[in-house]
C-alpha cells in the first residue's frame, strides 16, 4: 500500500523496480496494490456468491493491514498472529453481515472486528503491555540486509514507544496509522467524539515522534 | 514526526513472509474444513480402491485354498 502511495513521487526509471517488488510480494503471499473501494465491494459480492479466488484476494488485500493494526495494540507477534487469524476468519465467514449502505468502508468494518477480537483477548488474559520489539522470524525475501536492519531498528523503536502510551492512545494511533482510518471512523469504532479522537491523536503523535527520535539517537550512539 | 512519516513507519509492523504464510494456511485450512460436509469426509474414508480390494480378495481365496487342506490334515493328526 505504501509502495503504491509513493509510486507517483518516484522517478520513472525506478518504477520497473517497484513493479518487480510488487510482483515478488504477490508471489510471496502479500498484495501491495491497494484496490479502490468499488473493486473491494465487487470482491465482497463475489466471495459471498461462493467465489473462492475472490475470497482469497479479499483476504490478501487486507491481512497485512489487520496485522499491523493489532500488532500496535498487542505485546507480541504471536498474539498478533492469533488475533489476525481470528479476525480474518470472523470477517470471511460473516461477509453477509457487511452492508456498504451503512456508509462504512469494508476496511473499517474489518478493523472493527479486529479491535473486538483484540478486546476479547484482553478480557480473557489481561496481558501486561510491554512490547519489546522482538525481531521478525524471517527477513523479507524482497529486501536487502541493510534495509532489513534499518526496518528492525525502526520496528523496535516504534514498539517501545507504543508500549509507553496509554492503552486508549495506543488503540487510536494503531487505528489511524495501521488501518488508515480517519478521526470520524475511529470515533465510531471506539464510541467517542471525533474531536476527542483528534485531540488524543495529536498528543499521541507528538509523544510517539519525540520518543522514537530519542530512541533512534540512543541506539545510533550505542551502535 | 508528521502523519505521513508515522504512516510509513507503521509498515515496519507488517508480518514477515513466514508469519503471513502461517496465518494464511491456518485461515484457509479452517475455511476448507468448515465447508467440507461430514458425509463427504466419511465417503472419503470408505472410498473403494479397486486394486487394493482385488489384492485382498485374491490373498483371501489363496489362503482358503491352501490352508483348508492343511487344517484337515492337522485335525486328523491331532486327536
Amino acid at each position: 500500500m505504501i509502495v503504491t502511495a509513493t509510486m507517483a513521487a518516484l522517478p520513472s526509471a525506478a518504477r520497473p523496480f517497484v513493479w518487480l517488488l510488487n510482483a515478488l510480494s504477490v508471489l510471496f503471499g502479500g498484495e501491495t496494490q491497494a484496490l479502490e473501494e468499488d473493486a473491494v465491494l465487487k470482491l465482497v459480492e463475489q466471495a459471498r456468491a461462493g467465489d473462492r479466488a475472490a475470497r482469497q484476494r479479499l483476504y490478501r488485500q487486507h491481512v497485512q493491514r489487520v496485522f499491523r493494526t493489532v500488532r500496535g495494540m498487542l505485546r507480541s507477534d504471536a498474539e498478533a498472529e492469533d488475533v489476525t487469524q481470528d479476525a480474518m476468519l470472523t470477517a470471511l465467514t460473516s461477509l453477509d453481515r457487511y452492508s456498504p449502505r451503512s456508509g462504512t468502508r469494508f476496511a473499517a468494518w474489518l478493523t472493527a472486528i479486529a479491535v473486538n477480537t483484540t478486546r476479547r483477548r484482553f478480557r480473557r488474559r489481561r496481558p501486561e503491555l510491554t512490547a519489546t520489539g522482538e525481531l521478525p522470524d524471517v527477513a523479507d525475501p524482497t529486501g536487502d540486509i541493510a534495509a532489513d536492519i534499518d526496518l528492525t531498528r525502526q520496528r523496535a523503536a516504534l514498539l517501545q514507544a507504543l508500549a509507553e502510551l496509554e492503552p486508549r492512545e495506543r488503540e487510536i494511533v494503531s487505528l489511524r496509522y495501521g488501518s488508515d482510518l480517519n478521526a470520524s471512523e475511529i470515533a465510531a469504532q471506539l464510541d467517542m467524539e471525533a474531536a476527542n479522537v483528534r485531540k488524543i491523536l495529536e498528543r499521541a503523535r507528538v509523544r510517539l515522534g519525540e520518543r522514537i527520535e530519542a530512541l533512534g539517537k540512543s541506539r545510533g550512539a550505542a551502535a | 514526526m508528521n502523519d505521513t512519516e508515522l504512516m510509513n513507519l507503521w509498515s515496519a509492523l507488517e508480518p514477515s513472509g513466514r508469519q503471513r504464510a502461517r496465518i494464511e494456511t491456518r485461515v484457509f485450512d479452517w475455511l476448507e474444513a468448515s465447508e467440507t460436509s461430514i458425509a463427504a469426509e466419511w465417503l472419503g474414508l470408505v472410498k473403494v480402491e479397486p486394486l487394493t480390494a482385488l489384492t485382498y480378495a485374491s490373498v483371501g481365496v489363496v489362503s482358503l485354498i491352501l490352508l483348508t487342506p492343511v487344517g484337515w490334515i492337522v485335525g486328523w493328526l491331532v486327536p
